[in-house]
Order: C-alpha cells, then structure tokens, then sequence
C-alpha cells in the first residue's frame, strides 16, 4: 500500500442547500468544525495544520480566507489556502502527513454560491479577448462536451434522464443534500433547456454548504474510534484550457489522474474499487468520467452509470458545492467503507473518488480508499 | 450551528454588495493584432514552425506552448465542429479552412438548420464594434462555400497595447443569525451589540457563534458604548480607487469601551497638522451618528470625532 501511512479519521458536513439565506460562511464553516472531532477523541488542539478551499470569486472578497481563519479553527496554526476544490486540500495535506513533519490535518471546503451570479463565476474562468464576448462559459462548454458525445455515440436523451433521476433519488436517501421533490425522467427531460442537449438536471446543482475532513497519520488513525480509511493512492491531472483543443470525447485528465493514483495504490484497475464517488459536472461529464477511470469503455459510461458502486450518495449531479464536491465525495466514501452494511454492500474494502474543477471539467483528481 | 437554523426562513433579506473592478488587459502580440485588426475585417492566425496554423492567433500553441513564427491571414469559411444553444444563442466552435483548430463563436441559425460537419462562414458585424470579436456578428451555414485559403498578413495593423475592461460581480450575502441581529439593533435602536467572548466579559465586534481564538462558544450578548480608544490610525492624504469620502482623513481601529476587538472607522480632518497631534494611539473618540435614517449598517455612524480635553 502506497500511502498506506494516512487515514481518513472523521468527516462533518452541514446540509447541502439551495440557499443556506440564513447562515453566512464562517456559521457554516465553525459548524463543521466543531462537529468533526465529535467521537473522535481529538480536539482542535490536536490539529497541527488546516487546509481550506473555496473560491474568492464565489465568496466575493480576496483572500477570503484570512477572514474565515477564526471559524477555521486556524489561529495560530499554520494554514493554506488551495483555490481548488477540497480533494486537492486533502491532497496536500496528505503529503504534508507522509513528509513526516506533521500528524493530524483538517480540510475544510466550504461554498455559497447562492450569493453570487454564477454565470459570472464561470465567464470570469475564460479567455477575455475571445471567448468571453461571445458568451462562452461553463454552460456553452458542458453543451458542447454533450453534444459532441452524444453524437458519436448514439446514445438518447432518456438514457441520460434515467441516470439523473437515479441521482437524485439516490441523494435524497443517502446524502446531506436538501432534496425536495425527486424528479423521475420524465421531469429531467421535461426540465428548461440548460445548454443544449442538456437541460437543467443534466448540469450539476450548485449548492451551499460546507464539509470538514479530518486527516492523520496512520499512528493516530489505529487509536481513533473507528477501522482507519487509508488513503493509498492520489492521483491528478488538468486539461489545456482551450476546450477545442482537447481530446474529443475523452477526459484524458481523469485517465492520468486514476493511472498516478492505482499505481500508487498497486491496483491493476478502478474497477478493484466496491465504492465509487465521482464529481460530474453534468451526466456527460460523469459518464466521461467513468471512462477516464477505465470503468467503461469509451463511449459506454452509461452502461455502468447504474452500477450500486457508483454515486451511492448521489454524485454531483444532485448536490455541487463548487469548490467541496470533490472533499464531499471523500467523506461520503470513508463513510461507505467505515460502514458498509449501511451503505448496502457487505464488506466494501476499496473506494475510489473523484473530484474536478475549471471550464467543462479541465482538472481533475483521484483517490484510491482502502479499509 | 448551534442555533434552530430550521426555523429561519429561507427568503431573509441579504447584503447586496457589487465589485466592480476596471482591468486594462494586455492582449499581447498575436490577440493585439487580431483585435486591431477586426475593423479591417481580417481574421489573424497564427503560424507555427510545423507549419500548422491556429485563429484567432495565439502567442502560444494552446496544445504544447509553442511559439508561432509568424502571423498569418487565415480565411473567412470553414466547418461546424461542434454546437449548443445557452439562453436562446447557438454557440458552436468553428474549424476555419486550412486551420487546425476550432474556436467559439455564435452561430447564426436555428438549431435545427446546424450539424457537425457543414460548411460555414463569416458574417461581419453591421454596426461598429471597433476593435472586439464581435465585429464577427457571427458564423452563417454557407453549404457552397469555396475552401478559404491560409494567406500571408500584409500591412499588419499595429497590436493594440492595452484594453480598458470592467468586469461587475453582484453578490447576495447573507447577514446570518449574528451580523442579522447586530444590524437590526444599530437600526432600531442606535446600539452596537456584540457577543461575550467564550472567556471574558468584553465583547467581539462583530459578534460570532465561534470565539476565533478559542474556537469555543461566544457568550451573551452584550451592547457596547459609542465611546472607544484609538488603537491604531493612519491619516489618509492621496486618493486612491475605491474612496468612499475626500481626502484628507483618518482612519482609525478603535476599541469600543466594553469591546476587546478593533473596529474600523473614520475620523474627518480639517488639517493635518492638528489632525497629527489628535489622531494617535490612545485618543479618546466617540461616534457621530447618521442625522438621517438610519439604515441597519456601519454607516448608521457616519464618523468617529476625537473627544478633546
């Protein structure tokens, strides 16, 4: 086991909402952490560092951090920021455990996208000059994705419907997401075009919200309450920019990222992994994101989508606290393997998550799980 | 959230707040001449050493950072490779003869009249859209259309040096359970409240759920005075973006009597040198309140004054 040094010990998330109206980012954020030591044995004393991801521009002030430090639990301890998603945090912070010059980490990610235009958000990501006047953004760059990979797989419209309904329900039974009303396909097809062929359910729900991981040194994890998630292999890669000039069809990135970390970890394939949490950033991204990861053959992502491995907690498509997503799927997978038979499986042991950021997915990140 | 966040309503009334931010971007070579050249309606590519070429022109190779030996005038048809539709625009990316990459641009026509595939070209902007992208209104379907041909840029217009932009990101902030009470009670009643710190008697301002330095429970709440001691300042003379009032005057931290934490304010000035031996560390100060209704903001205090003697 390659990083067989490092666990998961605990996670904490609040509720995943629309709006969180009545609650600005430091509640959010003292929330998770003060709830994640609770049942560990661990206090805040005991944290040596804290990472922390989200996103200036969500937020609406520069280094947006440094007025979060109190709420963070950062006071007087050594902090960084990553302007990524959280799984990148934790990526950090776990070579900063396996360097040998600390022992207990907290990441924290946290997200209100309900207070800004997101729209603007995802055009303040593109080029100036040429992309950004004639309208391109995240929208435009997740329909093009689709429309292209649609066409060259023949692949339908409810196909896609019957995975995001899945979703969702699957969200509403197993997540911290607030999920009203499941939508069944009929609603995901019905739904207002979003970006051509995609309609609103097909892109990722923005959501506010905020996720603490608590991270240690394997020492510290057999003392902690609960069997240790190893975390034996991390992986990461990013696109060019240019959404034109990459790989049709393809997310060579995902494919990097999973070849790092299965190496690390010493899997021959993510298909070895009972829990599966991905990050898509619209059911075209997920399904390309199961292909990267080598569960699908190119151009059959759809045929895994339903697998009880993949997004037992709903995935993104339901619940994106951009800038957490990616740390919510690791918490959602430690739990899964720290209690399998909660999670429906019978001794799950490996776990795979997936985590991404940028313009139609252009980096992206991998950890491997193991109990 | 130790509080009963279930009981709030979800449509409190947020912050409204703008940042609005002036940019003047550089464009570089490549994108300077492209853009320089819109009105000449000349569409500029790049040429690299292989011999490939890239529109809009580029000062790198997007795929592996290259640099192009030379610009080039790259033709005005080409091919669909891609397409969506966002709020009502079909957007496609758009494969110009003789190029070998695409790039974004509106596509003028129905969704139902585009495919992958199908020959397109240039419509020009009917109006002046000086020197922006969009003196290209956009990319017609032109199923005739002859193969364009990759030419040698003769006359270059000039790059252009530096582009004035303003970019406005509008935010929706919510005030949550402790910002919500303190703003209510400077409206209603003129008060400055802030919680107890988690061990002390004196107050943080703004009052929070978390002690920042002990990560503990806040305590009660507590109203300050509007008297306090400077702690910090500095006398502001030049003017600078994003002033909010005329120089010259001071800004100030000041300790309200029964805070521990330092808010921020101003003080006015009417000339330095009285204002150098009044304004310092350890001045008595108190508020000026708003003569006008107040608001449920800071400047429901429109200023500190020194207290003399």
């Amino acid at each position: 086991m390659g990083l067989s040094q490092v666990a998961v010990l605990a996670s904490a998330q609040t509720e995943l909402r629309p709006a969180w109206r009545d609650a600005q980012h430091i509640d959010l954020i003292s929330s998770v952490v003060t709830n994640v030591f609770k049942g560990t044995g661990l206090t805040l004393d005991d944290v040596d560092f804290v990472i922390d991801s989200g996103s200036d521009v969500l937020d609406g002030r520069s280094i947006s951090n440094c007025g979060f430090l109190g709420a963070l639990g950062a006071h007087h301890k050594e902090e960084a920021r990553v302007e990524e998603d959280g799984l990148w945090g934790a990526l950090y912070g776990v070579n900063k455990i396996r360097s040998g010059a600390s022992q207990i980490g907290l990441i924290v990610a946290y997200s209100k996208p309900s207070e800004s235009d997101i729209d603007l958000y995802w055009a303040s990501m593109v080029e100036p000059f040429y992309q950004r006047p004639v309208g391109f953004g995240q929208k435009a760059a997740l329909g093009i994705q689709a429309q292209r990979y649609l066409a060259a797989h023949g692949i339908k419209d409810d196909a896609l419907a019957a995975i995001v309904a899945k979703r969702w329900a699957d969200a509403a039974a197993n997540s911290k997401a607030s999920i009203g009303e499941v939508p069944d396909s009929a609603a995901v097809l019905a739904g207002a075009e979003a970006a051509w062929p995609l309609t609103e359910l097909m892109i990722s729900r923005p959501l506010d919200g905020a996720v603490a991981v608590l991270i240690g040194s394997g020492d510290v994890a057999r003392r902690t309450g609960r069997p240790p998630v190893f975390i034996t292999g991390m992986g990461t890669s990013m696109e060019t920019h240019a959404l034109a000039e990459r790989t049709e069809n393809k997310l060579d990135s995902v494919a990097n990222a999973a070849r790092m970390a299965l190496g690390k970890a010493g899997w021959d394939s993510a298909a070895a992994a009972d829990v599966i949490e991905t990050s898509g950033s619209s059911v075209i991204g997920e399904l390309l994101t199961f292909e990267g990861l080598g569960l699908a053959a190119e151009g059959k992502g759809a045929d895994v989508a339903s697998s009880d491995k993949i997004n037992r907690s709903g995935g993104a498509l339901p619940a994106d606290p951009i800038m957490a997503t990616g740390l919510v799927r690791l918490a959602e997978a430690a739990k899964q393997l720290s209690a399998p038979v909660k999670a429906g499986a019978a001794a799950p042991s490996k776990a795979i998550v997936h985590g991404t950021g940028g313009v139609a997915m252009q980096t992206n990140c991998v950890f491997t799980l193991e109990v | 959230m130790f509080y009963a966040p279930d009981t709030a309503p979800i449509d409190l009334p947020t912050f409204k707040s703008t940042i609005s931010l002036p940019y003047t971007l550089t464009p570089g070579r490549a994108a300077g001449v492209f853009l320089a050249e819109m009105p000449n309606r000349r569409i500029v590519g790049a040429r690299f050493a292989d011999g490939t070429v890239i529109a809009p022109a580029q000062d790198f190779s997007p795929r592996d950072g290259e640099e192009p030996t030379e610009l080039v005038q790259a033709p005005e048809t080409g091919e669909l490779t891609g397409f969506t539709r966002v709020n009502g625009v079909v957007l496609g990316l758009v494969r110009l003869d003789g190029c070998r990459n695409s790039f974004v641009h509106r596509i003028l026509a129905d969704l139902d009249q585009v495919k992958v595939g199908q020959r397109v070209a240039v419509q020009w902007a009917a109006g002046d859209e000086g020197t922006s992208i969009l003196a290209i209104e956009g990319f017609v379907p032109a199923a005739d259309a002859a193969v364009g041909e990759v030419k040698p840029l003769v006359g270059a217009a000039e790059p252009l040096g530096v582009i004035n932009y303003a970019m406005a990101l509008h935010y929706d902030h919510a005030y949550g359970p402790y910002y919500g009470r303190m703003f209510d009670e400077l409206k209603e009643n003129g008060v400055v409240m802030g919680v107890r710190g988690s061990n002390a008697d004196e107050a943080l301002l703004p009052p929070r759920e978390i002690d920042d330095i002990t990560h503990k429970r806040t305590g009660t709440w507590k109203a300050c005075a509007d008297t306090g001691t400077i702690r910090a300042c500095s006398l502001i003379n030049v003017e600078v973006y994003g002033q909010t009032r005329q120089v010259p005057y001071a800004y100030a931290e000041i300790v309200l009597d029964g805070a521990s934490t330092k808010m921020i304010h101003v003080i006015e000035i009417d000339d330095l040198e009285t204002a150098k031996q009044q304004i310092k560390p350890g001045a008595r100060v108190r508020a000026v309140w708003t003569t006008g209704e107040r608001r449920g903001a800071v400047s429901d205090i429109e200023r500190f004054e020194v207290i003399e003697g």
